[in-house]
């Protein structure tokens, strides 16, 4: 069964965009992508399958994670956006990971001093999503703080954690499960709070 | 729409400059390069702002275009006639109902909310261009965070002139990591790009280069401990609104030379003055 493709691909992908750009704009706000699901047995959901639809074509290079590797979401994309599928994740424009991948180091792009977009920007599949749970995140786009949960989020949060530290080079992400969806970009603070007194220790 | 595409750009143009601008705002304040088209218009009349408010307008949006705070600008005019006909949105001439503004040197003074955009028309996107010509050198100063040469020549304006002489494009610095050219906008608003509720993106179509502020984003304004940021300040207020906080344009009144001074946001203005009358 061939996945779907976007009803009304001018104004489906330039409303699932706005909503893209609000949650890299915005970090740790949540946004539901409203778009036919791909099959049930898909490894990703709606909000990726979405962003994929959304921001790929024949101009870019997309990696994808062994655990999510199926010849089903290879030929749906070729089929619906053309792009090109990338061995070397260091020429990936989008990498469509697991946290579980992340477990692993893995070489992705992550720009230049002189041009850091010239990065991977990060496609995460979650097992769950929520605004309250203990990571925040503070910086541009955040009145003072977010709260994120993104289930089992050590290596994930450990990886996006790092950006701070190479800014402006770094990877942005966007993070989903099911039709949800929110990002955190290089720009954004990561800290893992403890449930029992709130304090923070830094990533 | 007669054979054009929606909002005018083809799908694959306006997905690259998509593209750009999710970087723009993941690293705010820094130039994204991007692959501009040609807009049926001349450089100088915002063509890079177009291009990025053809790549986010979608049909349900409503549009406002000022050009130095006016509505009614013949630039002004042609971009909001150009999308009505292209992408067949609503318009407005009220700060407060549009979802998208595009502008020309001003932010409007009533206060932009969250989830309004602003896009603006850049002519030179890189503030350091006047001191060092070659974009390698520029792209190399951002890379290094090597300002010192843009606080010499503020200074060489307090030594000059006893103050700070930039009263336009004045310089800030974006969450305290890159200087940034905000446009042709008077200092008067600088102020304004500090913590804003809307996002804010930048388009230059020469140079085809865009950036952005996120909403609730810190922006400085440079200056020095001895001689803080100010604005600019007038002891009129509005000739026609009364008006004693907004950004004042001084025009003349007759053949005598008689002058007065009035808003430069008529949006503003006229909101003022319905509300008084
Ligand atoms: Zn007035």
């Amino acid at each position: 069964m061939l996945w779907p493709g976007l009803t009304d691909p001018v104004h489906d992908s330039q409303r699932l965009f706005r909503q893209i750009l609000q949650a890299m704009s915005e970090p740790g706000t949540l946004h539901n992508l409203d778009l036919d699901a791909p099959p049930e047995v898909a490894p990703i959901g709606a909000a990726l399958w979405g962003a994929l639809l959304t921001l790929c074509d024949l101009d870019t290079r997309v990696w994808i994670a062994r655990e999510l590797d199926t010849p089903a979401l290879r030929e749906a994309l070729s089929f619906h956006t053309g792009c090109r599928l990338a061995d070397d994740p260091a020429s990936a424009d989008f990498a469509v990971v697991t946290p579980t991948t992340l477990h692993t180091e893995i070489a992705f792009a992550t720009g230049s001093d002189e041009y850091p977009d010239r990065s991977t920007t990060l496609l995460v599949s979650l097992d769950s999503l929520n605004d309250q749970g203990p990571w925040q995140i503070s910086g541009p786009g955040i009145p003072e703080r977010r709260w994120l949960d993104v289930g089992d989020g050590e290596a994930l949060m450990g990886c996006l954690a790092r950006n701070h530290t190479q800014f402006p080079r770094g990877l942005d992400a966007l993070l989903a499960c099911d039709a949800r969806l929110t990002a955190i970009p290089r720009s954004s603070r990561i800290e893992k709070c403890l449930k029992e007194d709130r304090s923070c220790m830094s990533q | 729409m007669n054979g054009y595409n929606f909002a005018y750009l083809d799908e694959q143009t306006k997905r690259m400059i998509r593209r750009a601008l999710l970087k723009a705002v993941a690293i705010p304040g820094y130039q994204v390069p991007f692959g501009g088209r040609e807009m049926p218009m001349p450089y100088g009349w915002g063509t890079g702002g177009m291009q990025l408010t053809a790549s986010i307008l979608g049909s349900d949006d409503v549009l406002k275009v000022i050009d130095q705070g006016a509505d009614d600008t013949t630039n002004a005019v042609s971009i909001r006639a150009f999308f009505q006909r292209v992408a067949g949105v609503e318009t407005t001439t009220a700060t407060t109902s549009a979802s998208v503004i595009q502008t020309r040197h001003r932010i409007p003074e009533a206060a932009l909310s969250h989830g309004q955009i602003l896009v603006f028309q850049v002519p030179i996107p890189e503030p350091l261009r006047f001191i060092e010509p070659s974009e390698q050198e520029t792209r190399l100063m951002h890379a290094l965070e090597e300002y010192g040469v843009m606080h010499v020549k503020l200074y060489e304006d307090i030594a000059r002139y006893g103050h700070i002489a930039t009263t336009y494009a004045y310089p800030v610095k974006v969450d305290d990591r890159y200087v940034m050219d905000p446009s042709p906008i008077p200092k008067f608003d600088n102020p304004k790009l500090h913590m804003n509720e809307a996002l804010m993106l930048f388009g230059a179509g020469r140079e085809k280069r865009l950036y952005a502020i996120p909403p609730y984003t810190r922006v400085e304004s440079l200056d020095f401990e001895d001689h803080p940021f100010e604005i600019q300040a007038w002891d009129e207020c509005c000739a026609l609104c009364g008006s004693e906080t907004s950004y004042l344009d001084e025009v003349i009144t007759d053949d005598a030379g008689n002058r007065m001074f009035v808003c430069s946001d008529t949006d503003y203005c006229m909101t003022r003055r319905g509300e008084v009358a």
